[in-house]
């Protein structure tokens, strides 16, 4: 599903003439098959939230390839990586980064809207992902309205509403209390049994890297020597 | 993104920032409105001085002068009217004399002093003379008189006839009767010396269509070429002028005509003959040459109105660069969440742009309104502080402000394509937001 090949990225600072190079990451390579849940954990800083913008096109990498469902695309244009992350890629973030304005029902709708899905259709969906991520009566709230689980459970529903064959998930669990932060994992769970979603997951939690399938851990940048754990 | 859809974004961005929306959209109202009233005044101003110019004249009538020869304009000539019938899509050529003396007329005890013209019927009735009354001449001491030639008939006598407010002759000194079958009396003077005068019994057989224009009046009478010819012969000068001496012309005169009108078969057709003419070294003016240069100076003038007023949709333009820019800016965190989840950059801009529109649309709709509702005030309202002001009365139907489609559709047009340009850079810098910054809330 997705191959990282010797990926190494670095950040200039400072203005023009005096720029400082911070090196964030060092000749990365790994490999996340379909259906998995891979977890990467590391220390703050270590370079892990780096890697996930890389893999989601956030940001270009200085050095190396990332191939996803065989499609090079660090070749990518700006436009066909974003065409790429709406046909292919879900995303759950920490801060659930759901739009303030738009209602938990409109926020979920959303990606269907930019693929140009028409209404009934969109509804259908949009209906049947609350009702499974148990949100039916909150979907006309808006974000504020709701509770950090529910809003995660909001931002899951829109990672899945166009049935992405991966998802990245950016400490999905970070902004929530140990009862919702099992909930939430528990779906990430399900979706992966039952949909063969792969999933990678960038957490420093030990307790949310043990639901992968495979941890791979990162210091100062680099995969640590036996980092792939089974 | 479907159109719909897109439309809806708007529609909730647009809700989240009613006032500041509200005064953009009321400054691009305001701008377009300026640029409508502007050019109003210019197309007003022109429908006028049109409609006046085209009212006054026949729009199918072309005057011929004369013809070019060497440095000098020569009288036209028969061989002249026969060349100019000839032109393609004219219908008639007309022709007039007028006696170069004024005779005098009398029927019984009443007298009218006016001009006697000589014109060739047959032609007259193709270019669409008509009677009020009676028939044309058919015998040379046959005539048709003008429609007011009658009022002009006054009793001889020392009394003042005349009223002193219209200056007309006064109803109780007119003649009242029907002239049509009665016999006038056409007295000419030989010269100016002596007092040698010759009558010419006349019968009038027909009067002449009132003038379409109603502050004009036909007191003439129209004589046949006979009688023209026997005054000419009488007084031995052209045109029977008195007060030249026949001795010093010179014998080989052609026969010329003093008026000579040349009438298209539609309006279409009279550029084409004016052209033709022009070609031909013939000297003419018609209505629809003075027309197109009443027109071009026109356009000149509303090309410059509307390029005045697109300077008050351009001013208007930077509120809507203000209000996209800050749109952009409050939205940079939403955009980065859009980018993040897939929205292309192209969607994005589109967004933008189309925001930008909407206010230029709502903006030129109001512009619109309120430009139509101001023309119509300073229509009726101008007139009347200008009559109140100089006290003089304003033509019938001035239009100051005019407002035709053309103009509308030119002023949204320009609206449109001010407000999209200002939406545009605007709507590039929110594609260029960096999902993370926006998401970081850092922007």
């Amino acid at each position: 599903m997705i191959t990282v090949k010797q990926i190494s990225h670095h950040f200039e600072l400072g203005k023009k003439g005096q720029k400082t190079i911070l090196p964030v990451l060092n000749d990365i390579t790994f490999q996340v098959d379909k259906g998995e849940i891979v977890s990467i954990v590391g220390k703050s800083g270590s370079g892990k939230s780096t890697l996930l913008n890389l893999i989601s096109g956030f940001i270009r990498p200085t050095k190396g390839e990332i191939r996803i469902k065989e499609e090079v695309v660090t070749d990518f244009s700006e436009a066909k990586f974003a065409d790429f992350r709406l046909n292919h890629i879900g995303f759950i973030f920490q801060s659930f980064q759901l739009i303030p304005s738009m209602t938990a029902y409109q926020n979920i709708e959303l990606p269907l809207i930019l693929k140009g899905e028409n209404e009934t259709n969109r509804k259908q969906i949009v209906d049947r992902l609350l009702d499974k991520v148990g949100l039916v009566d909150f979907k006309d709230h808006y974000p504020s309205e709701l509770s950090g689980g529910q809003q995660q459970r909001v931002s899951i529903a829109r990672a899945l509403v166009l049935e992405p064959a991966l998802i990245l998930a950016d400490e999905p669990t970070g902004s929530l209390d140990s009862e919702t932060e099992t909930e939430v994992l528990e779906i990430i769970k399900t979706l992966n049994k039952e949909l063969g979603i792969t999933f990678l997951i960038i957490t420093h939690d030990e307790e949310v890297a043990r639901i992968g399938h495979r941890t791979i851990t990162i210091k100062d940048g680099s995969l640590m020597e036996g980092g792939v754990v089974q | 993104m479907k159109l719909k859809d897109q439309y809806r974004f708007i529609r909730q961005n647009i809700k989240k920032n009613r006032a500041r929306t509200f005064m953009t959209i009321l400054a691009t109202a305001m701008g377009c409105a300026f640029l409508i009233v502007l050019a109003s005044v210019g197309y007003g101003l022109q429908q006028s001085i049109v409609k006046e110019t085209m009212e006054q004249q026949i729009v199918t009538q072309i005057d011929v002068y004369g013809k070019e020869k060497g440095n000098n304009y020569e009288a036209l000539t028969m061989e002249d009217i026969e060349q100019l019938e000839k032109v393609e899509n004219v219908k008639a050529v007309t022709r007039k004399n007028q006696l170069r003396q004024m005779p005098t007329y009398t029927i019984d005890n009443y007298i009218a002093g006016t001009m006697a013209v000589s014109t060739y019927f047959p032609s007259e009735v193709k270019a669409g003379l008509e009677l009020s009354e009676g028939r044309l001449p058919e015998n040379p001491n046959e005539v048709v008189v003008g429609y007011q030639f009658a009022n002009e008939l006054k009793l001889d006598t020392e009394e003042n006839v005349y009223d002193e407010e219209t200056g007309e002759v006064k109803e109780e000194f007119r003649y009242s009767g029907n002239l049509v079958g009665k016999t006038i009396t056409m007295t000419v003077q030989k010269d100016m010396e002596s007092d040698e005068i010759r009558e010419i019994p006349l019968t009038v057989v027909g009067i002449l269509e009132e003038p379409t224009k109603e502050w004009m009046s036909d007191l003439n009478v129209y004589i046949s070429q006979d009688v023209f010819e026997q005054v000419e012969a009488y007084t031995g000068t052209p045109g029977g002028e008195i007060g030249i001496d026949p001795d010093t012309l010179e014998s080989n005169q052609v026969e010329s005509f003093d008026e000579v009108q040349v009438y298209a078969e539609n309006l279409e057709a009279v550029q084409g003959i004016v052209d033709e003419l022009g070609d031909n070294n013939y000297a003419t003016y018609s209505v629809v040459s003075e027309m197109k240069e009443i027109n071009t100076l026109f356009t000149i003038a509303k090309a410059g109105l509307i390029l005045v007023g697109t300077i008050a949709l351009i001013i208007a333009s930077i509120g809507i660069y203000n209000t996209m820019t800050m749109a952009v800016t409050e939205r940079a965190p939403d955009i980065g969440i859009m980018k993040a989840i897939g929205a292309n950059p192209k969607t994005i801009k589109k967004i933008f742009l189309l925001e930008s529109s909407y206010i230029g649309i709502i903006g030129a709709i109001i512009g619109t309104i309120v430009a139509y509702l101001t023309s119509m005030l300073v229509n009726i309202g101008l007139p009347l502080i200008l009559e109140m002001a100089f006290n003089d009365e304003m033509p019938e139907g001035l239009k100051f402000s005019a407002i035709p489609w053309s103009l509308v559709v030119i002023a949204v047009g320009i609206c449109l394509v001010v407000t999209i340009l200002s939406g545009m850079r605007p709507a590039k810098r929110a594609t260029q937001i960096d999902v993370l910054k926006a998401m970081r809330r850092e922007i």
